[in-house]
């Protein structure tokens, strides 16, 4: 249990009630207080409730940019949407419903635009959704929000300020307050998405399509999920910043303040909250604060000042200003003494049940196999990668997979997995024909795999990435995640509990915290293959493990394989070029070349076959009495 | 019918040349640039500069626009671009983004939102379908058909354009080969940004005049047009351009009454997202109606 009290300090633990409440109570009191007070006049009020609406809406982009990885350069135009169905649902000539109901109205109208322009955008790989959004913030601009029965014409759309019985909001001190308690809430809401299976499987999306689709993460969905979360906040952005205007028009919704957006976000840096939200205060107090040090002839420069920052932080430090201070503060943890740890002794594979959030797997007819694979043909423009692969792996066994550079075995493994279609050919994986399911659907009946480079999250910790690979074994919904409500605080619970298992097993619990990139290889290679067993899957397909490894830890290697299928049952495929690891652990053996299974049978017959031996050397060196 | 076309293939020139530019950029280093339409308004500026103020001839400011185009092209190449190389290319499109916002704020802070004019090089120009077309516009159109097909076979059939091609599949291998992969793309953002110029000065005269983020707004239809066209095929960025400008003309004389506002907008918008929505569904469909069914329950 020694690994478990480690992880007690982890932040993801416990709900951090306390830290919300004294935030709420701060934002609700302290605004009123001051503004009768000389400290904070009523247009600096104004001021920090435009503000206000900005962090929400920086925080609304760094859930897609910093989070998702995806591009929006149009955010603003959702702000306005969330503005506009404000004043209409608030507004005395228009619904004159409650404000709580508009900024809900907001939420609602920016994830459905989202949903709208990003189900074209976000099927393709690319920057589309970039290109997208410019034009949704010139017809947010240009078009929509000029069209009389949305903007309210020239004139611009009210909207009135919220009022409880006949306490109104009206003075902009107390605005404030609800001001800042919205963005109080959505903080809250961030930091819970970022702890739940949403916020990791964005994070995985963002490293690499290929591996989260590895976990079960449908790449597609949950892109077009992290753009209707970001279009939703954005909307709630819009009603506070809306609300604090009074009166909105097209104009102040203009592309080039979605581009500010952006600026604000990567300055901020991408991925942390804390310092996007204060990078939002920053950008809308400096034009006050540079007119009140060098005058009024001043106005514009603040833009000229944020985006040459920009572009600085981009060239120079591409993590922003978050970024700049943890490289501050580790460095000086280094200064006091902290040592690289040790690297593990042998990993021990925890033997983990099955997670109770995924179903049963297949029932298996004796004699059937785990993965059959029948005549895959994969064609790269001219060149036949894969010609009439077939191979079948039966229950509890290891089986090989050997060929020169080239011969088709990774093209093979991503047509098993679902990462790439074949041209013709079918899968059976568990009995069932999955030939027409996409990866993230494979990964849900039973199989995982492991990269030749290293299938991890590598920006994230060893943790982390335990619990992005139990994507599916925690199936929760999103209202649950991002309240941390009913189901995903159970899931959470196991799954944290099955990781932390894990890290005890591999030996890697001094490791929980560091991000898998500072690791070394063999050591990634570990922890990956922890991932890729960690939700107990029927069948492993490993690429290259030894790769990169020491012969010493190449042997270790052996003994871990073995211990996958011996001690956890599971079933293992595998792809290897070191061939005594081959010889060792494999009980059948495949050897493609040029895309050809070539040979399979038993692994020593096998390799001094002279088709064998001629597609490692080059040559048909036939000789007599060839012995292994 | 007639004046619908013409209408359409003027602004589509003018796409068309600023989509040549996004994808020159695109298929070079892999970066989709958003600066190069301010980047043309800021050309604009200074041929106003040199026209109005210094009262020099229109010739005189066309050529130091375009100058300090390729000049500004070639600053971010020098300054940014190449300090970046191990970033991947979505940092690069950010930069670029940064670059947009700084020069749009240089506009606003030293000439201000006032319009400026600058009168347009002849008062020529033929009657076409009751259109009136100048010189500046049949220019575009052909320039920008021109540049399609030169860029292409300069890409295609020189050394250069091959080492172009290869530098933006794979950079450190063409480095290794010796091509001098830094002269490369310092050509290539210098020309793309020279495009713009190009397109902002022959879109002028239509419009009259000139205020910040003007070129901007044509400048994000060229960019949609390049997507419509595939964002690596030069050809295509022509059509692209002249499909949206045919489009934005058609919208224009059969819903124009109707007074939406920006229309231009909504019709590039949705144009972009019908092709979009095509292309993502488009192999699953192939492959739905190439396979035939599979008789259901039938298990490998």
């Amino acid at each position: 249990m020694t690994a478990v009290s480690v992880h007690r300090r982890l932040p993801a633990r416990g709900l951090p009630v306390p830290g919300i409440v004294v935030a709420l109570v701060l934002a609700a009191l302290l605004p009123p207080l001051l503004g009768s007070t000389p400290l904070l006049s009523d247009p600096h009020a104004l001021l920090l409730c435009r503000a206000s609406g900005i962090a929400i809406a920086a925080i609304s982009l760094n859930i897609l940019m910093g989070y998702a990885g995806q591009i929006s350069l149009g955010q603003f135009a959702f702000v306005g949407v969330g503005a506009f169905t404000t004043g209409i649902v608030t507004g005395t000539h228009d619904l004159r419903l409650p404000w709580l109901a508009g900024v809900v109205a907001a939420a609602a109208a920016g994830a459905l635009l989202a949903l709208l322009v990003g189900l074209p955008a976000l099927r393709l790989r690319g920057l589309y959704l970039a290109v997208v959004t410019i034009s949704v913030a010139y017809v947010g601009w240009q078009s929509l929000f000029r069209v009389e029965r949305i903007g309210g014409g020239s004139a611009g759309k009210v909207i009135p300020r919220p009022y409880v019985g006949g306490w109104s909001f009206s003075d902009n001190a107390t605005y404030l307050s609800l001001a800042l308690i919205a963005l109080v809430v959505v903080w809250q809401v961030d930091v819970n998405l970022v702890r739940s299976r949403f916020g990791r499987a964005f994070q995985a999306v963002k490293a690499d399509e290929k591996v989260a689709a590895s976990f079960g993460v449908d790449v597609a969905r949950y892109k077009l999920l992290a753009f209707a979360l970001s279009g939703a906040v954005a909307g709630v952005g819009g009603a506070v910043f809306g609300t604090a205007f009074g009166t909105v028009t097209g104009d102040d919704f203009q592309y080039s303040t979605s581009l500010l957006l952006v600026v604000i976000v990567v300055i901020g840096g991408l991925g942390s909250r804390a310092g996007v939200v204060a990078a939002a205060f920053f950008a809308v107090l400096l034009p006050d604060v540079l007119i009140g040090i060098f005058g009024s002839g001043i106005r514009g420069l603040d833009l000229v000042i944020n985006a040459a920052l920009l572009v600085f932080t981009i060239a120079r430090h591409p993590d922003g200003m978050a970024g700049a201070v943890a490289e501050a503060r580790e460095k000086r943890a280094r200064r006091r003494g902290g040592e690289p740890p040790l690297p593990p002794t042998r990993p021990n594979l925890p033997s983990l049940g099955r997670p109770s959030g995924m179903p049963e797997p297949r029932r298996l007819r004796a004699g059937r196999p785990v993965l059959d694979v029948a005549g895959i043909n994969v064609r790269f423009g001219g060149l036949q990668a894969v010609d009439n692969a077939s191979l079948r792996v039966d229950r509890g066994t290891i089986v090989g997979l050997m060929g020169p550079n080239g011969a088709g075995k990774t093209t093979l493994f991503n047509a098993i997995t679902g990462a790439l279609r074949p041209d013709s050919g079918r899968v059976a994986l568990l009995g069932q024909d999955v030939s027409d399911l996409p990866a993230h659907a494979r990964a849900a009946l039973g199989v995982g795999r492991t990269f030749q480079l290293i299938g991890l999250v590598k920006g994230q910790s060893v943790y982390e990435n335990l619990l992005i690979a139990q994507h599916l074994a925690a199936p929760y919904g999103l209202g649950s995640g991002l309240t941390r409500v009913g189901a995903s605080r159970w899931y959470e619970r196991e799954i944290r509990e099955r990781a932390d298992k894990t890290l005890e097993g591999l030996g890697f619990q001094r490791f929980a915290q560091t991000p898998v990139g500072r690791l070394s290889h063999g050591q990634q290679r570990i922890v990956e293959i922890g991932c890729a067993l960690v939700t107990s899957p029927e069948l492993v397909l490993l690429d290259e493990p030894s790769a990169g490894m020491s012969p010493a830890a190449a042997e270790d290697l052996a003994a871990t394989l073995r211990d996958i299928r011996d001690v956890l049952g599971r079933t293992v495929l595998l792809i290897e070029h070191n061939v005594p690891l081959v010889l060792d652990v494999t009980d059948e053996l495949y050897v493609m070349d040029a895309g050809r299974v070539i040979a399979n049978g038993e692994p020593v017959e096998v390799v001094q076959r002279p088709e064998v031996v001629t597609a490692y050397l080059g040559t048909a060196p036939v000789r007599e009495g060839v012995s292994a | 019918m007639g004046q619908v076309l013409v209408l359409g293939l003027i602004s589509g020139g003018i796409y068309a040349i600023f989509a040549l530019g996004v994808v020159l950029v695109f298929r070079g280093t892999g970066v989709l640039s958003f600066a190069q339409g301010e980047i043309g308004t800021v050309a604009l500026y200074f041929a106003y500069f040199l026209v109005t103020k210094q009262h020099l001839p229109w010739a005189v400011g066309a050529i130091g626009a375009i100058a300090l185009a390729t000049l500004i092209g070639a600053a971010f190449e020098y300054g940014v671009v190449r300090r970046m190389v191990q970033a991947d290319p979505v940092s690069t499109a950010v930069a670029t983004v940064g670059v947009t916002l700084f020069l749009l704020a240089g506009e606003f802070f030293v000439f201000g939102a006032s319009p400026r004019d600058l009168p347009a090089p002849t008062r020529a120009g033929v009657e076409l379908f009751g259109v009136r077309v100048t010189p500046a516009q049949i220019a575009a159109l052909l320039l920008a058909l021109a540049l399609g097909l030169g860029l292409q076979s300069v890409l295609r059939r020189t050394d250069f354009g091959l080492g172009i091609l290869a530098a933006a599949q794979d950079p450190t291998a063409v480095r290794l080969v010796g091509v001098p992969l830094s002269r490369l793309t310092l050509t290539i953002w210098s020309a793309g940004a020279a495009l713009s110029g190009l397109a902002a000065l022959l879109v002028e005269p239509t419009v009259g005049f000139i205020t910040p983020g003007y070129a901007s707004e044509l400048f994000i239809v060229g960019l949609a047009a390049a997507v419509i066209g595939g964002l690596t095929s030069l050809p295509g960025a022509f059509v692209g351009g002249v499909v949206l400008g045919i489009a934005e003309a058609a919208a224009n004389h059969w819903f124009g009454q109707y007074g939406l506002p920006g229309l231009r907008y909504v019709v590039v918008l949705v144009v972009m997202l019908v092709v979009l929505l095509g292309r993502s569904f488009a192999p699953d469909l192939r492959r739905r109606l190439e396979q035939p069914p599979r008789p259901a329950g039938v298990t490998a």
